[in-house]
C-alpha cells in the first residue's frame, strides 16, 4: 500500500486558530502546532499535504507552515458542512490513493523514537487496508472523541479488527455495542486523530444522508462494514489543543518527551516549591 | 442413612422428577424421615454451585418446617425462640440465624418453636437470594453498568443535547414531552412475569400484554396517553421537580436529596433522575455538588426540571401506571441525554429494551417492585412477552436459566376488543406483595394442584393469544373468565374477594348471556377489572357497571378497604408505544396547566425582579396562554384557590367535634392525657414494667395441658352439661378496626369478608356465629352470642343483621400526633425488621418525614386532619367486658336465661376458638374466675406472653415488658380467649346479680368499673391511619393512641386465674393478611370449616 498523501483538517469553527499556535517541539525548536503535524507525515513518508482551512486563513497557515509551506496545498472550505465534509473536500487532492489524516487540533506524543503516524502506516502497508489510530479512554471522555468496537487480533495485542464505530457515544451505547475484550472496564477504544483511510471513503460520505451537517464516523462505520478496517493503539498519546489547558498539556507532554526535559522539571519543581 | 428424595428432586435433569410435589413427598415421611431430608436439604443449600438449586432447598426446608414437622411434633411440649436467633432474623443475617436455631434444636431437640424460627428464616433468605440475583443482574446489564462507576462530577459522560440547550427568541428553552400508554394485561399465565420465575422457568413465563390509551368515561373527551413526562433545561443550577397530579415540587439543589425517596411524593422522579444517569447511582453518598454535576451536563448555571403528569388515572389501576410513568420520565432523560437517537417520535427496539431494564433498575432504587411486563406501555400495541433462555454472552448465563429482561413479540389483536371490554377500576388499591410472594413459594415448591394450574394457564394463554387475533372476543372472555375462575384462585384464593363476586354476579344477573366473560387485570381483582359484554350492550354495561360499583362499595364500605370511589374507563389501543414531541417558543414551550397551579403562586409571592430572564419569559406566555389556550382556561380560579385557600368539606375539625360532644368525649381526662404526653409523664417508654420486676417463664405446674385431641371425658360430660342447660355465653371482641389487617384503612374487622369457607366468603364475625349456632345444635341449646361494639363498629356491625346480641362500647378517644421521642422510641428502641437494602433506605427517610410532619403539625396535638372516624379511637378492649355491665348487656341476658353462669370471650381474629365443652368442663372443675387459654410459642407470636411477674403467673403486654428479650424466655403465648365465672367477676367489682337487674344501680355499677379501671394500666401506642387523597392516593401515618387491655385482669391478686395450653388450630389469631395462605394451607381453614354450621 503505497502512503503518499496527507490531508489535515482545520477548518472546524472552534479548532481553526489552534493549528497556528506556537509551542516548543520535542527538539527544542519552536514551531507552531501545525508544523509539528506536517513534521509527524513527512517522518511518515505522506509528504503530500493538503489543509482543509476556513476561507481567509490561508495566509496564516502558509506562515504557520514554515519551510514546509511550499508542500502544502490550501482547500478552503467555504459554507461548512462538518467533519466529514471537510475530508470529501479533499477528495480531487487524494485521487484514487488512500491517505494519511490528521485532524488539526491534537497533537500527538510517541513513547518512543517512530512518531505516531509512522506507527499508523508502518500498519496500514502491512495490512494493506484502512486503519485508524486508537487509544484507550475512560468512559466520561467519550463526549470528545469517536470510538470503535471490535475483536483484539490474535498476535498483536495493538491491533483490532473494527466491527462498529460511533461518534461520541453514550456510555450507555458504548457499553452495549463497543466492548472490547481485554480492556478495562469503563475503557473504549477511542480516535487517536491519525487514520489511514482508503479512498473508498469518499463514496460512503456521499451516501449518507445530508442533514446539513456530515461526521467522519457513520462513513467509517460503513467501511467497517464493507472493508477489512483495523484499529492499531498506537505507542503515544494524543492531546486536544481545544479543551481547557489543551494546549499547556501539550506544550508540557512534548516538553518532558524531548530534550529539554531536565530543564522543565526543574523548572516545575521550581514552581511548585514556590507555592504556599 | 438412604439418599435424600428432595434432592434427588431439584437436581433431576427428567421434568417429571423435577417438578415433583414437596407435599406429595413429604405426607407420609415420619418424624426421623423428615429431619435426615433436612439435614440433607441443609447440607445440599450450603454447598450446591446453582443458585436455583440452593433457592429450592431453602423453599423446601421451609415448606418441612412450616407444614410437615408442626403435626409431628404436637404434645412433644413447648419450646423456646432463641433471642440471638431472632436478632439476626431482624439484622437480616438469614445464614446466622439458621445456625442458631440448628444448634439449638441440636441441643434440645425439634420443637414446633424451632421449626417456626427455621421456617422463617429459610424462607427469608430463600427470598434474599432472589431479590439479590435479580438486582445483580438489573446492575450488570450492559448499558446499566457505568452508572454505578461514576463518583465524581467531572466524570459524568453524560451530555445535554445541544438542541434543548438553546433558548428561543424569547429565552425560555424547548420543552421535550414524552407521551406513554399504559398496559393491560390479558393474561400474565399465573403471575409468570414475576422475575424470579421468569429467570428459573423461562418458558413457562409468557404474557399478552396490551398497550393502551385511558379515559375516565364521562369525564374525559376522549382516551389518550396517561402518563406523561415533561424534561427542560432551566438556567438554575439545581434539579427541578414536579409530580402535577400529586401536587409536589421542589427544587433540588443537594445530592443527598435525591437518594432520599421517602421524604416527599417526587420519589418516582428521582428514581427515574438517577435511573437514566442524569444523577448516576454511583454518586451517591459521595458528597460531590449536584451544582458541579449538572454543569458537566447542561453547562455553567444551568439545572434540570423534569415534571410528571398523570391524567387522574387512579392509584392501584392494575394497569402499571407508576411503572409506566417511570418508563417514561427515564425515556424522556435518556432522549435528552442522547441515550436514545431520536429527540422525538418512538423508540427503537434495543431503545425500548434499554428503558425497560433502567424502570427495572429505577423500581429497585426506589424500593417499589413490579413484574418483567410492567413497563410494556413504552412498546406499541398487543405484544406477546415471554422469557428468554440465558445463552452464552449473557450476563445472567451460568447463574439463571433465563434472562433478566424477556423479550417482546409483537402480535396481532383485532379491533373488536375495544368494542366488547367495558374497563373498569372498582375503587380498592391493595398491596400485591404478599401475593407474588406466595406464587414465588408455591412455584417453587411445585404444590400439586398450583403446579397443574401453572401449566393450564400457560395453555389459557394460547387461547386468548387466538382469540384477540382472529375477534373471536367470546372465546377470549372465555378463557380469561376461566383463567380467573381456575388457575388463578387455584394458585392465589385470595386473587378474589367478595366485591369482585359480588359485581361478577350482578353484572351476571343484569346481562346474562350477554355477558361473555370476567377479566382480572393485575395481580389481583378489585381494582383494575375488565367486563367483556356483547359490543351491542357495551354502552348500557358502561353506565350500569359504574351503579352496581357504585352500589356495592356502599355495602361493603366498612368491610373491606376501598381507596376511592369506583371508576368506569373507556379505552383505545395504542400504536405508538412511548412517543415524544420537541415543544418551544411561547405558549408551545409551556408545561402542562397544572404545573403553573402549584408553581405560580410561589412565583407570585417571591421578589419578581429576581426571576431569571427565563422564567419571565415563561410567565408571559403564560399569561397569554390564560386568555387565549382552552386548555388553561380555568387556571385563574385554580390560582387563587391556591393563593388563598378556604375551608369546607367533610371531615373536617368541625364536623369531628360536633360527634365528640355527641359521644360524650371526656374533655377533661384528654387534657390530662395530653399533657401527661407532652411533658413525658406518660409515653412509649412509660408503658414498661419496673426494670426491677422479676420476669420469668411459667412452671410447668402453672399451666393445665388441654391440647389433646381427646378430651378429658369428665371436663367433656361437665361442660356438655352446662351447655345442654344454657349456662353459656360467648362474648366477640368487634370493637376494633383491624389497623394492622389493613394498615389504618380503618374497615370494621368483624365485617371483613377475609376467607371463602363453605363455598363462599365469609367474615371473622360470619364464622363465630357459625360456631355459636353448632355449639347451639349440637347440645340442644341456643348458645347467646354476644358481639361488643365501639362507635366505630357499632353501627355497621348492626347492619349486618346477624343473629346476635349487641354490647355497644361508650368510650371513645380522640388520636394524637405523636410525640417525636415516642417516634424515636419505637423505630429504635423497640425492635425491627430491618428491610431489604433499597426498603430500609426508603422506610429512614420516610420515617425522617414523619417526624417532620410531626414537629410541624404540633406534637400532642389533636389529630384532626382526616375522616371523623380515622381521627377516632376505640380505648381498648379492657373496657368491653365493663361495657356489658354499664349498657345493661349482662343483666338482659341474665334476666332472660338466668341459669347463665359462664362466658367465653374471645378476640375477632381468633377465628378456631368455638365454645369447646371439655375446655368449658375444665374451667368449671378448676373454680377460677378467668380461664385463659395460652398456646405454645412461635416467632411469630411477638406481644408479651405468660409469664411469672415477681413469683406470680400472670399475662405480661409486649408493651409493658421491661427488656424485650424476656419474651424470648416466654413458652407461652397469650390468645386472649377468656373462660369468666360471671358470678366471681361480679364479686371482684364488688357487684351481684341484682345490682345490674337493679333500676337505680347504674351509678353503683359506673362507680365500680371505674374502680377496676383505675387499677388497670393505660398503654400509649402507635397505631396506623391512612390518609387518603387524590385519585386513591394514600398517606400512613403514625398517630398515639391509649389503651386499656384485658390481659392485664390477671395481674390483679384478687383474681383467680388457670392458664390452658391450646393448640394453635384453636388460638390462632389472624392479624395480618400475610399470614392467610399459610393458615389455608395448615389446616387450619379446614378445621375452622368443621366447626361451624354455615348455613
Amino acid at each position: 500500500m503505497n502512503i503518499r498523501r496527507t490531508v489535515i483538517t482545520a477548518a472546524g469553527a472552534a479548532q481553526h486558530e489552534l493549528p497556528l499556535q506556537r509551542l516548543v517541539d520535542r527538539d527544542g525548536t519552536v514551531k507552531t502546532a501545525l508544523a509539528i503535524v506536517i513534521g509527524e507525515a513527512v517522518a511518515a513518508g505522506a509528504g503530500e499535504i493538503a489543509v482543509i482551512v476556513r476561507p481567509g486563513s490561508e495566509e496564516a497557515y502558509r506562515h504557520a507552515a514554515g519551510h514546509s509551506a511550499t508542500r502544502l496545498e490550501l482547500i478552503p472550505q467555504s459554507d461548512p458542512r462538518g467533519y466529514g465534509d471537510a475530508i470529501g473536500r479533499a477528495r480531487r487532492f487524494v485521487g484514487d490513493e488512500p491517505f494519511l489524516h490528521f485532524v488539526g487540533d491534537h497533537l500527538s506524543v510517541a513513547r518512543g523514537e517512530r512518531c505516531c503516524a509512522e506507527q499508523v502506516v508502518a500498519v496500514a502497508r502491512t495490512e494493506g487496508c484502512a486503519v485508524s489510530a486508537v487509544q484507550s479512554t475512560r468512559e466520561h471522555l467519550l463526549p470528545f472523541f469517536g470510538a470503535v468496537g471490535g475483536r483484539r487480533r490474535h498476535g498483536d495485542h495493538r491491533l483490532y479488527e473494527i466491527t462498529t464505530v460511533l461518534e461520541k457515544p453514550t456510555p450507555t451505547r458504548a457499553e452495549q455495542d463497543l466492548i472490547v475484550p481485554g480492556l478495562r472496564a469503563g475503557h473504549y477504544l477511542c480516535f487517536f486523530g491519525i487514520h489511514v483511510l482508503p479512498p473508498t471513503v469518499f463514496g460512503l460520505l456521499d451516501s449518507l444522508a445530508d442533514e446539513g451537517h456530515r461526521q467522519l464516523s457513520p462513513a467509517l462505520a460503513l467501511l467497517a462494514e464493507r472493508e477489512r478496517y483495523l484499529a492499531y493503539e498506537v505507542d503515544g498519546s494524543r492531546y486536544n489543543l481545544g479543551t481547557t489547558y489543551g494546549l499547556f498539556t501539550a506544550q508540557l507532554a512534548l516538553a518532558l518527551a524531548g530534550a529539554d526535559r531536565d530543564e522543565v522539571l526543574s523548572l516545575l519543581v521550581e514552581q511548585l516549591a514556590r507555592q504556599p | 442413612m438412604r439418599s435424600s428424595q428432595l434432592v434427588a428432586t431439584i437436581t433431576a435433569v427428567e421434568p417429571a422428577i423435577r417438578n415433583r410435589s414437596v407435599a406429595a413427598l413429604c405426607e407420609t415421611a415420619d418424624l426421623a424421615m423428615l429431619l435426615a431430608e433436612a439435614e440433607a436439604l441443609d447440607d445440599f443449600r450450603r454447598t450446591s454451585p446453582n443458585l436455583y438449586h440452593r433457592v429450592r432447598a431453602l423453599f423446601f426446608l421451609y415448606a418441612i418446617h412450616r407444614f410437615h414437622l408442626p403435626p409431628l411434633l404436637l404434645g412433644r411440649g413447648a419450646g423456646l425462640v432463641p433471642h440471638a436467633g431472632h436478632e439476626h432474623l431482624l439484622a437480616r443475617r438469614f445464614s446466622e440465624a439458621i445456625g442458631v436455631f440448628l444448634e439449638a434444636q441440636r441441643t434440645s431437640g425439634p420443637s414446633d418453636a424451632l421449626s417456626s424460627c427455621l421456617a422463617a428464616a429459610y424462607r427469608e433468605l430463600g427470598l434474599q437470594t432472589l431479590a439479590d440475583q435479580v438486582r445483580r443482574s438489573v446492575r450488570s446489564l450492559r448499558g446499566n453498568q457505568w452508572m454505578f462507576r461514576i463518583g465524581h462530577p467531572g466524570e459524568q459522560p453524560l451530555r445535554i443535547r445541544p438542541e434543548l440547550l438553546a433558548p428561543g427568541p424569547d429565552g425560555t428553552f424547548p420543552v421535550l414531552r414524552e407521551s406513554t400508554p399504559v398496559r393491560m394485561d390479558l393474561s400474565h399465565a399465573g403471575w409468570s412475569d414475576i422475575f424470579f420465575l421468569g429467570m428459573d422457568f423461562p418458558e413457562g413465563a409468557r404474557v399478552l400484554n396490551i398497550s393502551i390509551d385511558l379515559a375516565v368515561h364521562g369525564r374525559d373527551p376522549r382516551p389518550r396517553p396517561p402518563v406523561e413526562a415533561w424534561f427542560r433545561v432551566i438556567d438554575s443550577p439545581v434539579l427541578r421537580l414536579t409530580s402535577v397530579d400529586l401536587g409536589a415540587t421542589a427544587e433540588i439543589s443537594d445530592i443527598t436529596e435525591i437518594f432520599e425517596f421517602g421524604r416527599d411524593y417526587l420519589g418516582l422522579l428521582k428514581a427515574a433522575v438517577i435511573a437514566a444517569g442524569v444523577v448516576p447511582p454511583g454518586v451517591e453518598g459521595s458528597g460531590i455538588g449536584l451544582r458541579e454535576l449538572l454543569e458537566q451536563l447542561a453547562g455553567p448555571g444551568r439545572g434540570v426540571e423534569l415534571v410528571s403528569h398523570v391524567n387522574g388515572i387512579p392509584k392501584g389501576s392494575r394497569l402499571a401506571v407508576s411503572t409506566n410513568l417511570l418508563a417514561g420520565l427515564i425515556a424522556v432523560c435518556m432522549r435528552a441525554t442522547g441515550q436514545v437517537t431520536a429527540l422525538e417520535g418512538g423508540l427503537t427496539e434495543p431503545e425500548r429494551r434499554l428503558v425497560a431494564a433502567r424502570a427495572i433498575l429505577g423500581e429497585w432504587l426506589g424500593g417499589s417492585g413490579g413484574g418483567w411486563q410492567d413497563s410494556g406501555g413504552v412498546w406499541p400495541a398487543a405484544k406477546l412477552i415471554h422469557g428468554v433462555v440465558a445463552a452464552e454472552g449473557d450476563p445472567e448465563f451460568g447463574t439463571s436459566r433465563g434472562r433478566l429482561l424477556p423479550r417482546h413479540q409483537q402480535v396481532p389483536v383485532a379491533g373488536a376488543l375495544q368494542e366488547s371490554l367495558v374497563l373498569v377500576h372498582g375503587g380498592m388499591a391493595q398491596n400485591v406483595g404478599p401475593i407474588l410472594e406466595m406464587v414465588t413459594e408455591k412455584y417453587l415448591l411445585r404444590s400439586e394442584a398450583e403446579w397443574e394450574a401453572r401449566q393450564e394457564a400457560g395453555r389459557i394463554l394460547d387461547d386468548i393469544v387466538a382469540g384477540v387475533a382472529a375477534g373471536d372476543i367470546r372465546r377470549v372472555a372465555a378463557a380469561t373468565t376461566r383463567n380467573f375462575r381456575g388457575p388463578i384462585q387455584t394458585i392465589i384464593p385470595w386473587a378474589t374477594n367478595l366485591y369482585t363476586e359480588t359485581l361478577i354476579s350482578e353484572v351476571q344477573r343484569r346481562f346474562g348471556d350477554r355477558f361473555w366473560g370476567f377479566w382480572m387485570l393485575g395481580g389481583m381483582s378489585g381494582g383494575g377489572m375488565g367486563f367483556i359484554v356483547d359490543p351491542g350492550v357495551k354502552c348500557e354495561a358502561q353506565a350500569a357497571l359504574s351503579e352496581i360499583m357504585a352500589t356495592a362499595k356502599h355495602d361493603l364500605d366498612s368491610a373491606l378497604p376501598f381507596a376511592m370511589e369506583p371508576v368506569v374507563y373507556d379505552f383505545a389501543v395504542n400504536d405508538r408505544g412511548t412517543w415524544c414531541e420537541l415543544r418551544r417558543d411561547g405558549t408551545a414551550g409551556l408545561m402542562p396547566p397544572g404545573y403553573y397551579a402549584l408553581t405560580v403562586p410561589d412565583l407570585i409571592r417571591s421578589d419578581h425582579t429576581r426571576l431569571s430572564p427565563a422564567r419571565r419569559a415563561e410567565l408571559e406566555a403564560f399569561g397569554t396562554a390564560c386568555r387565549n389556550d382552552a386548555a388553561f382556561g380555568g387556571l385563574v380560579q385554580a390560582l387563587f384557590d391556591r393563593l388563598f385557600p378556604h375551608g369546607g368539606g367533610s371531615g373536617t375539625p368541625a364536623d369531628l367535634h360536633t360527634l365528640l360532644e355527641e359521644l360524650g368525649f371526656d374533655d377533661v381526662q384528654h387534657e390530662r392525657i395530653r399533657a401527661d404526653l407532652i411533658a413525658g409523664r406518660i409515653g412509649l417508654a412509660h408503658n414498661r414494667l419496673q426494670a426491677s420486676a422479676t420476669v420469668e417463664d411459667v412452671a410447668d405446674g402453672d399451666v393445665d395441658i388441654a391440647d389433646s385431641p381427646e378430651p378429658d371425658r369428665d371436663h367433656l360430660a361437665l361442660g356438655q352439661d352446662a351447655l345442654a342447660r344454657g349456662e353459656v355465653a360467648v362474648v366477640t371482641l368487634a370493637a376494633g378496626v383491624g389497623s394492622r389487617w389493613t394498615q389504618g384503612a380503618g374497615v370494621v374487622k368483624a365485617l371483613h369478608p377475609f376467607c371463602r369457607l363453605a363455598g363462599r366468603h365469609r367474615s371473622f364475625l360470619e364464622v363465630h356465629v357459625a360456631k355459636a349456632r353448632r355449639t347451639g345444635r349440637l347440645h340442644g341449646m341456643p348458645l347467646p352470642h354476644v358481639v361488643t361494639t365501639s362507635w366505630l363498629t357499632h353501627r355497621q356491625i348492626a347492619a349486618a343483621g346477624l343473629p346476635v346480641v349487641l354490647s355497644p362500647g361508650r368510650s371513645v378517644g380522640l388520636r394524637l400526633v405523636p410525640m417525636t421521642r415516642d417516634l424515636e422510641f419505637a423505630w429504635t428502641e423497640l425492635s425491627h425488621q430491618r428491610l431489604d437494602e433499597q426498603k430500609q433506605k426508603l422506610r429512614d427517610s420516610q420515617q425522617a418525614a414523619l417526624a417532620a410532619w410531626a414537629r410541624q403539625t404540633g406534637e400532642g396535638s389533636d389529630y384532626t386532619a382526616n375522616l371523623p372516624h380515622q381521627c377516632l379511637h376505640p380505648v381498648g378492649h379492657w373496657y368491653e367486658v365493663p361495657n356489658m355491665l354499664l349498657n345493661g348487656t349482662l343483666a338482659k341476658l341474665c334476666a332472660g336465661r338466668p341459669q347463665l353462669r359462664w362466658l367465653f370471650l374471645h378476640n375477632i381474629d381468633t377465628v378456631g376458638a368455638d365454645v369447646d365443652p371439655a375446655l368449658l368442663g375444665r374451667h368449671i372443675a378448676g373454680g377460677a374466675c378467668l380461664g385463659i387459654e395460652v398456646i405454645p410459642r412461635r416467632i411469630e407470636d411477638r406481644g408479651g406472653g405468660l409469664a411469672r411477674v415477681d413469683g406470680r403467673p400472670r399475662l405480661v403486654e409486649g408493651l409493658a415488658m421491661p427488656d424485650e428479650a424476656i419474651e424470648f424466655r416466654l413458652r407461652y403465648y397469650n390468645t386472649l380467649s377468656t373462660w369468666i365465672d360471671i358470678d366471681r367477676l361480679l364479686d371482684l367489682f364488688g357487684l351481684s346479680r341484682r345490682d345490674l337487674a337493679a333500676t337505680d344501680s347504674a351509678e353503683r355499677v359506673t362507680a365500680a368499673v371505674r374502680r377496676i379501671a383505675a387499677r388497670m394500666p393505660t398503654y400509649v401506642t402507635l397505631k396506623d391511619v391512612k390518609r387518603r387523597w387524590g385519585h386513591g392516593q394514600e398517606d400512613v401515618l403514625p398517630v398515639t393512641q391509649f389503651e386499656k387491655l384485658w390481659g392485664d385482669m390477671t395481674a390483679l391478686p384478687e383474681v383467680a386465674c388457670r392458664f390452658f395450653v391450646v393448640s394453635r388450630l384453636r388460638g390462632q389469631q389472624l392479624k395480618d393478611v400475610s399470614q392467610l395462605d399459610g393458615w389455608f394451607r395448615d389446616g387450619s381453614a379446614a378445621h375452622v370449616e368443621r366447626l361451624g354450621d354455615w348455613d
